[in-house]
């Protein structure tokens, strides 16, 4: 063992006498290496940007879902769940009605968006600014009352200093008349789902049960599909078993598959499949580089071996055997690519960093931090180093079976 | 006493067949231990094949060899690097210096195939380095030095293993005639010393430094001749 130190340092330093010849060997591994790592580094960082922000806005949802067009889901249904299941805290229940809205600033396409008073716990994506979301009360007794965004308040007034004012709504030629007792904003995470255009419709969040006082429709009583929300802690596999049981008792249609349920971890886990997926096939793209890299190493150690004729002709004079000549040339290339690995490593990092800044500039919604983790770093070390090892027996066998005499002989 | 070098019957043949050379055709040779012997012959004569067989680095078709007791004539190739190793320093025409290594590192390197630790390794080389008095040059590279003084690092490098046989291969064959003194007074001082040396040359002035003299021609053993002193 302590010889193979002795080759180790062999190695080391033949490849420093030729700077640069091992320099420009190590190219391919560096590129091979550097690209490798900069695909996952971005991949995994773009991951954990998607995964943080869809992680807060999906929590504790749950989609329930009809498939048969008889058995829908009833608001009892919903109502029976929310009060017998431990696990739920509360449902979702809307409907929408089309209209329009004028205002001394213009004439808005808008939508009455009616809720139950639960409605706030499933928004995700806007947390509340001003004023209050409607009550449990002002759904009870159908209050004219509702909330908007601020995005909406300045297209509606100019301004968002609108708490206590009312909005006319134009619903298939009713006018009714609601006051505006809340204000909402993006939240921090909704950077992938923030946008707006011009000429977006309005949204009015009004308690569903308006549409019965004021307008004079009457109330939907079912749905294809609805959420719920997992209370705190709520283990979410056993939660949904207890739901899809109770709709199934509840419908009289045990076992078959009427009701289904997804989960927001369910969309997470596809989505990181997919980036995943996309991640480790451009990986592979890049690697081909490290198997080109590979070659152009096994080309330069077969050069080198022939230059080195007469210098393995005298080590095998003097008493190196087969093994000790394999070593030689193996430890070369092994570190050849070993270096190469650790510089394309570091290269790739700093390339990843680099565009992470670019894209933080440019685009800074969708600022993200590169990362890589220390497994993948040691496995494309151990990588570089075997592909050295690959590539490097061939030439390393040929050193080693020359015949001293003949390596001698030649000058 | 049984002889350190004992060769018996050996053929070297290549091409075998129709236009087979005869590179040493049934020589017997005889070395004891102590002794400074010359072989001395023509280019073709077979004395380069008869110096590749005692200095183990290659294998008779037929015949005998034994070193030191030990029947060497049939062994793979990596137990003759052993052999190489510890029974046998090479001195060759060319210095056969490996030439981005320092003269230290070079005499190391025999060491270093026989796994001697790394102190131990440097004190042999340093002794052997001043032995042929080349203390004050021990780290420079071949390319500082001169002809004789690279001989003289080669010289070190056979001897720093201490093997019992010292190969000499036409050692002052590229080197002024000031260098060949020196070098030939090293060889009598390692002679001196108890060493056994082997000198392979065509020359016979340089053969005339030797007790005995082996005369080769044609793969076969024209004379050997002992001087009286």
């Amino acid at each position: 063992m302590s010889q193979l130190k002795e080759y180790i340092k062999m190695a080391f330093f033949n490849i420093l006498s030729n700077k640069i010849r091992s320099l420009l060997t190590m190219l391919g591994i560096i590129i091979g290496i550097s690209s490798v790592i900069l695909i996952m580094s971005l991949g995994n960082g773009f991951k954990n940007m998607i995964t943080s922000q869809l992680d807060s806005i999906g929590t504790g949802q749950i989609a329930i879902m009809s498939m048969s067009d008889t058995d829908l889901i009833t608001l009892d249904d919903l109502e029976y769940i929310k009060e017998n299941v431990e696990g739920i805290q509360s449902y979702l229940f809307t409907d929408s009605r089309q209209g329009t809205i004028s205002t001394p600033k213009g004439d808005f396409d808008a939508y009455a968006y009616g809720c139950n008073a639960d409605n706030y716990l499933f928004e995700q994506y806007s947390v509340l600014s001003k004023g209050a979301y409607f009550s449990e009360d002002d759904y009870e007794n159908g209050k004219m009352v509702c909330y908007i965004s601020e995005d909406d308040a300045i297209k509606l007034f100019g301004n968002t200093d609108v708490i206590g004012m009312t909005v006319d709504i134009n619903i298939q030629g009713r006018i009714v008349e609601y006051r505006i007792i809340g204000l909402t904003t993006f939240a921090d995470n909704a950077s992938l789902v923030s946008y707006s255009y011009e000429n977006a419709p309005i949204y009015l969040n009004v308690p569903l049960t308006t549409f019965e006082s004021a307008l004079g429709l009457s109330l939907p009583e079912d749905t294809y599909a609805a959420n719920l929300m997992l209370a705190d802690g709520a283990d979410s596999k056993s939660t949904c078993d207890e739901v899809i049981n109770i709709l199934e008792s509840r419908h009289n249609c045990k076992g078959t598959d009427t009701f289904q349920i997804q989960s927001f971890s369910d969309y997470m886990a596809t989505i990181n499949m997919v980036i995943n997926m996309i991640t480790l096939f451009i990986s592979l793209v890049a690697a081909i580089s490290l198997l080109v890299g590979g070659v152009g190493v096994m080309n330069i150690m077969l050069v080198s071996v022939t230059e080195r004729t007469r210098e393995i002709g005298i080590r095998k004079a003097l008493g190196a055997k087969t093994s000790s000549i394999m070593l030689q040339f193996l430890s070369e290339s092994a570190f050849l690519t070993m270096v190469g690995g650790i510089l394309g490593i570091l290269g790739g990092y700093v390339g990843a960093f680099l565009i992470s800044q670019i894209v933080s500039l440019v685009a800074p919604t969708y600022a993200f931090t590169p990362s890589i983790g220390v497994g993948a770093v040691l496995i494309t070390t151990l990588f570089s180093s075997a592909v050295g090892i690959f590539f490097g027996i061939y030439p390393a066998r040929k050193a080693a079976k020359l015949s001293p005499i003949e390596a001698l002989r030649r000058m | 006493m049984d002889s350190l070098i004992h060769i018996e019957h050996i053929m070297k043949i290549y091409n075998p067949g129709e236009n087979e050379v005869r590179a040493l055709d049934d020589v017997s040779l005889d070395i004891q231990s102590g002794e400074f012997v010359a072989i001395i012959g023509q280019s073709g004569s077979g004395k380069s094949t008869l110096m590749n067989m005692l200095g183990c680095l290659d294998t008779p078709t037929s015949g005998q060899y034994i070193l030191s007791g030990e029947d060497v004539s049939h062994l793979s190739d990596n137990q003759l690097s052993d052999i190489r190793n510890k029974q046998i320093g090479f001195i060759f025409q060319g210095f056969n210096l490996i030439s981005n290594l320092t003269a230290l590192e070079n005499v190391e390197l025999p060491l270093i195939y026989r796994g001697m630790p790394a102190k131990e390794r440097r004190e042999c080389s340093l002794e052997a380095l001043k032995i042929v008095g080349l203390e004050h040059r021990v780290h420079h590279k071949p390319s500082e030095m001169s002809g004789g003084q690279q001989q003289r690092v080669a010289i070190a490098r056979a001897i720093a293993a201490k093997p019992p046989v010292i190969l000499a291969d036409e050692p002052t064959g590229n080197l002024d005639s000031g260098s060949t003194k020196e070098i030939m007074k090293i060889l009598h001082e390692l002679h001196d010393s108890g060493r056994t040396v082997i000198l392979i040359t065509h020359d016979d002035e340089i053969a005339a430094n030797a007790k005995r003299v082996v005369r080769i021609m044609d793969g076969k053993i024209e004379s050997d001749f002992t001087k009286e002193q």
